[in-house]
């Protein structure tokens, strides 16, 4: 199996001038192509921080990343959304869908950013809603979707462009028990048709779903 | 992104909040608007003069009161030293360059035919001014020499006077009357711009015994060629220092107050621009504002594009393009009202929307865009994708 992940001796220390906060400790970690992998950790023990550098929204201090093959250290800030957009798909707790825009729009969002030709966004774009069931909403707009809904099109959105991986972060945070409960169905559907999923929670019962736990505790990986 | 897709993004960016994006346009609107406006006002007095002097004619030289063109004219004209005796010794005296001469009394008076009466130019003068001012006589005739030295009361009609007073009848043979004087009308004159129509053309010795004065306003020399105009100014100044001292009268061309008064005007014109300029600044500092605004209210979606793929250049393209077209569409609609408003003066004044004046309120639209949109667009360009994604 080849890996998705490789991080290697990464840290994050935030200076704020008299205090120095080692939010990431030299955390090392792989994931491998396929895998379901939840990240779990109480509050405050750097699970987001690793999720962000993992994602590349954020820089280690040091240490390097390596994604799909690709050593994102030292790459410019356009090279690091390239890598993002081709490789990651991303799903928030609190949906982050564009306000008052149709799900049509906000699934299409990332290929805009992509090498993707112009005439096969509709296509591909189609093609996720009706995986995510919504192909009778695709004119509502954000703001006219149930919870559920909501995350159901930010789902499609993270996968319209066929990312080496999924990063959902609390997915089910915002969600009634059923609904999270079909979320999480979702993503067990997407990683048996081979997507390699991280699940950032500090839900334990929710990370009983992954097939392996990665478990932070200040700024430190305790158990792999 | 490409350029036609962050032009849409744009579009549907303003389109979500139209009374605001409205509003934001309403300074560019403003701007323009007072920019267009007022430059094709002010263009329209500069063709009127132009009109007026071109009427003229290029050969000709006007003799008026002394301080007329330097000093208050009102004072001029109350201290005037001219009398019909100059215009005899120009007359006698002037050198063959000299085609044609007339002296001239204008009094503002109301003219009456039966019930209707009209404020209108008493206009004394000889009948050269036929020649010096290439009047069309339509109908009758122009009045004679011989009828001047003989004060007949007899008038010739500007064709305002005439529907004015007249309607669509014939007013040769008619007669009207001014204060308690009886003129008959014995010819009328074809129209050849405002302030020639409104002249009721009187023999000036007729003038100067119906309304007992001895002043005239003015002499109007015309030259055979435009050349001899310097030479004529100075001969003319020899000629009138015969009788006058040289601070009792002025000597000037057609030219020269027509230059001066487009100077003047050119100057109005920048003034006005400047002040109108003014608030096409306040509408781009009104555009910076909101979309700062805008960058603040739109962090989160910022954060989101950035995590699929956006770099900073395609968030702040956006912005910028955002601000460009709530300007250059302001600029439009601006330039629309402008040109409406220029249509709406046009009956008083022959105004018209030079086309450096689209280029100019365009381009400053434009520019007003760009420098006012560049800020906020850095500004949401720099955003770091964690803290615009977890602002609340």
């Amino acid at each position: 199996m080849s890996a998705i992940i490789q991080a290697t001796e990464v840290y994050k220390i935030y200076d704020l001038g008299e205090e120095r906060i080692e939010a990431l400790k030299g955390v090392s970690v792989l994931i491998n192509q396929g895998e379901f992998v939840a990240i779990v950790g109480k509050s405050g023990s750097g699970k987001s921080t690793l999720m962000h550098i993992l994602g590349l929204l954020d820089t280690p201090s040091s240490g390097e990343v390596i994604i799909n093959g690709t050593n994102t250290k030292g790459l410019k800030e356009k090279q690091l959304a390239k890598v993002r957009n081709n490789e990651i798909g991303f799903v928030f707790q609190s949906f982050n869908l564009l306000q008052r825009t149709s799900v049509l729009d906000n699934v299409m969002l990332p290929l805009k950013y992509s090498n993707v030709p112009a005439s096969k966004w509709m296509d591909k774009t189609m093609e996720m809603i009706k995986l995510v069931g919504l192909e009778n909403r695709i004119h509502n707009k954000s703001n006219e979707l149930s919870g559920g809904q909501k995350q159901r099109v930010a789902i499609a959105r993270a996968l319209v462009n066929d990312p080496a991986l999924i990063m959902a972060d609390e997915p089910t945070g915002n969600l009634d028990s059923k609904t999270g409960d079909e979320i999480v169905k979702k993503f067990l559907d997407l990683n048996a048709q081979g997507k390699t999923i991280i699940l950032v929670t500090h839900d334990e019962d929710l990370a009983k779903i992954a097939q392996r736990r990665i478990v932070m505790h200040d700024g430190c990986v305790v158990e792999n | 992104m490409h350029l036609l897709e962050t032009l849409k993004t744009a579009i549907n960016a303003l389109l979500l909040n139209k009374a605001r994006s409205f509003l934001t346009m309403l300074g560019v609107i403003i701007g323009v608007f007072s920019v267009v406006t007022l430059v094709s006002v002010v263009q329209g007095f500069q063709n009127y003069i132009t009109d007026q002097f071109s009427a003229l004619g290029s050969n000709t030289v006007i003799v008026g009161p002394g301080g007329i063109t330097t000093g208050d004219p009102s004072k001029a004209y109350s201290s005037n030293k001219l009398e019909n005796k100059h215009y005899d010794l120009l007359k006698l005296n002037s050198s063959d360059k000299v085609l044609a001469i007339a002296p001239s009394i204008r009094l503002s008076k109301d003219a009456t035919y039966k019930t209707k009466t009209y404020l209108s130019t008493i206009f004394g003068t000889t009948q050269s001014v036929v020649d010096i001012g290439a009047l069309n006589v339509d109908k009758g005739r122009f009045y004679t020499d011989a009828e001047d030295t003989a004060k007949a009361r007899v008038v010739v009609l500007g064709s305002e006077v005439v529907k004015q007073l007249f309607g669509t009848r014939s007013p040769i043979g008619e007669r009207i009357k001014v204060e308690k004087e009886t003129f008959q009308v014995i010819g009328t004159v074809a129209s050849k711009g405002s302030s020639f129509d409104d002249r009721i053309y009187m023999p000036i010795k007729t003038t100067e015994n119906a309304f007992n004065l001895t002043n005239i306003s003015s002499i109007v020399l015309k030259t055979k060629n435009a050349g001899d105009v310097d030479t004529v100014i100075k001969e003319t100044e020899l000629i009138l220092m015969k009788d006058l001292k040289k601070d009792d009268f002025t000597v000037f061309s057609s030219k020269d107050i027509l230059t001066s008064i487009n100077n003047i005007l050119s100057m109005v014109s920048v003034g006005l621009g400047a002040i109108a300029g003014i608030s096409l600044l306040v509408g781009g500092i009104g555009i910076m504002n909101i979309m700062l605004v805008s960058v603040t209210e739109r962090t989160r979606e910022i954060g989101l594009r950035k995590a699929l793929g956006a770099t900073s250049g395609n968030i702040g393209l956006q912005f910028v393009i955002e601000s460009v077209l709530l300007s250059v569409l302001g600029g439009l609609v601006g330039l629309g009202l402008g040109w409406l408003a220029t249509f709406a003066v046009q009956s008083f004044v022959r105004a018209e929307v030079p086309w450096w004046a689209i280029v100019l309120a365009l381009g400053f639209s434009l520019t007003v865009g760009v420098v006012f949109g560049t800020y906020p667009a850095v500004n949401a360009s720099k955003k770091d994708p964690i803290e615009a994604l977890r602002f609340e």
